[in-house]
């Protein structure tokens, strides 16, 4: 138990952050390069003031056509990168490790926000997967890998909920609960978790393509 | 003066009551630093002074009630009539997330070293 809570807090760790941005580090750099070779006009293309334009619509609640025609779908999905994002960061266990570990800290969610933002997480997950399985459109474009994906990004959250309220076997849960992290941050340089990073550029080029080509919205 | 039998219930009651509830309170927990941390976010770690030095076969005092002169330690003196806070915690630091660090720090870490005693949030604040 020890030597594995050592493993995991140490080296494992360094080693998914390292994956992590030297992974997203590598992927822009391979995508940049084809891009290049492929399709130099995508370059030719961007336009900042379209690219912001169209970014700005699709980060806006209800800003886009696609998003008014399922509101269901926008509110969970804003809902649960929201929390996605906000949760693992401000999360008061991880900062006093960071503390603890680099001598820097920063805000902190009280408890009860912070589990309610983890549910909102875990229900959206179980709306997505709700969804990849009922709706014929959305099945027909699912493979196995999104199930996995899906499962990826839930993990940690359940496992966080299920540490934080000490259910049975909670100490072994911990374990479980920092390698589904570590296992999270590998897989988005290399899953289209990454889109995370990529979002700004695709959404950018499209915008930069409708706005000054075919002169027209793309939201 | 005569004492009712109902008067007399009803302060047999609040004295069984207190009993009862002093006797689940004072078991051999020590509530370590407890007036600095307010509004606590965990439940309060169960630190049996005397039973966990004996269990862990720690003899220096100063493994823990350290002592530091110029930043550097100070053998045989001991600090055990100052609170860790004292010395520890930050002004301005609301939080008290350098206090916590230190008693993390310490006490874990040496469960760590030693392959011995709890490393998880919940083994020590156990609800
Ligand atoms: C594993 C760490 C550790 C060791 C070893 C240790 N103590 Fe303590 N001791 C504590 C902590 C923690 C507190 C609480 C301090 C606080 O509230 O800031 C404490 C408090 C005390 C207090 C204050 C008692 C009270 O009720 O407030 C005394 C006295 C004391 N220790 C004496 C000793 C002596 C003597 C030894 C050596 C035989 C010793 N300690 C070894 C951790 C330790
Ligand atoms: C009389 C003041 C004083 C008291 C009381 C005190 N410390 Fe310290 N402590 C220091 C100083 C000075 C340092 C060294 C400088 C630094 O790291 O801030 C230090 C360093 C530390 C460190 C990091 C270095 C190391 O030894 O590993 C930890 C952890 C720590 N203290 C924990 C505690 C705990 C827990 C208590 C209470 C049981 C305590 N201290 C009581 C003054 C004190
Ligand atoms: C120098 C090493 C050392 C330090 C420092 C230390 N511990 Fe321990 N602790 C141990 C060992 C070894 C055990 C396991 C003892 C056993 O197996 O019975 C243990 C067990 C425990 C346990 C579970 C058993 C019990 O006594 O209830 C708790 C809780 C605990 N430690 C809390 C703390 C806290 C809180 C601190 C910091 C104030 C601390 N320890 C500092 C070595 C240490
Ligand atoms: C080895 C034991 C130990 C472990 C493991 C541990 N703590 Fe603590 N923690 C303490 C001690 C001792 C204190 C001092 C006050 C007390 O007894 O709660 C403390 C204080 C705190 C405080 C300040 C008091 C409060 O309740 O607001 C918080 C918050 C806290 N710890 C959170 C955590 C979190 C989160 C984790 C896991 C990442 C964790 N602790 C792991 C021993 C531990």
């Amino acid at each position: 138990m020890h030597s594995i809570y050592s493993f995991v807090t140490g080296p494992l760790a360094w080693l998914a952050f390292i994956v992590f941005i030297g992974g997203s580090a590598f992927r822009f750099y391979s995508l940049y390069s084809l891009a290049r070779k492929k399709d130099a006009l995508v370059f030719e293309y961007m336009n900042l003031k379209f690219a912001l334009r169209s970014i700005g619509h699709w980060l806006t609640p209800f800003g886009t056509r696609n998003m008014n025609l399922n509101p269901a779908m926008t509110v969970v999905t804003f809902a649960f990168h929201i929390c996605l994002f906000l949760v693992p960061l401000f999360v008061f266990a991880h900062v006093i490790m960071w503390k603890e570990s680099f001598n820097i800290s920063w805000f902190t969610l009280p408890g009860v926000l912070a589990d309610l933002m983890t549910l909102v997480v875990i229900f959206s997950c179980g709306f997505f997967l709700y969804r990849r399985i009922m709706l014929p459109e959305v099945r027909y474009l699912t493979t196995a890998v999104d199930y996995l994906i899906l499962f990826i990004v839930a993990a940690p959250f359940i496992t966080g909920f299920w540490v934080y309220h000490q259910w049975a076997g909670f100490p072994t849960m911990t374990i479980l609960h920092i390698l589904s992290g570590e296992i999270m941050l590998v897989a988005i340089p290399f899953t289209k978790l990454f889109h995370m990073f990529l979002f700004p550029f695709t959404r950018g080029y499209m915008g930069s393509e409708f706005g000054s080509v075919r002169m027209a919205k793309d939201w | 003066m005569k004492i009712r039998p109902r008067t007399f219930k009803i302060v047999a009651m609040i004295f069984a009551i207190s009993l009862i509830s002093f006797a689940a309170w004072c078991n051999d927990c020590m509530d370590i630093d407890a007036d600095v941390f307010e509004n606590n976010k965990r439940p309060f770690v169960c630190f049996s002074h005397d039973d966990h030095n004996d269990n862990a076969g720690i003899e220096d005092c100063a493994v823990c009630h350290h002592v530091y002169e110029d930043g550097k330690l100070v053998a045989d003196e001991t600090s055990e009539d100052s609170t860790c806070s004292e010395c520890h915690a930050v002004e301005g630091d609301s939080k008290q997330m350098a206090l916590i660090a230190r008693y993390h720090d310490r006490c874990r870490g040496c469960h760590l070293e030693r392959k011995s005693g709890p490393v998880t949030c919940g083994e020590c604040h156990k609800k």
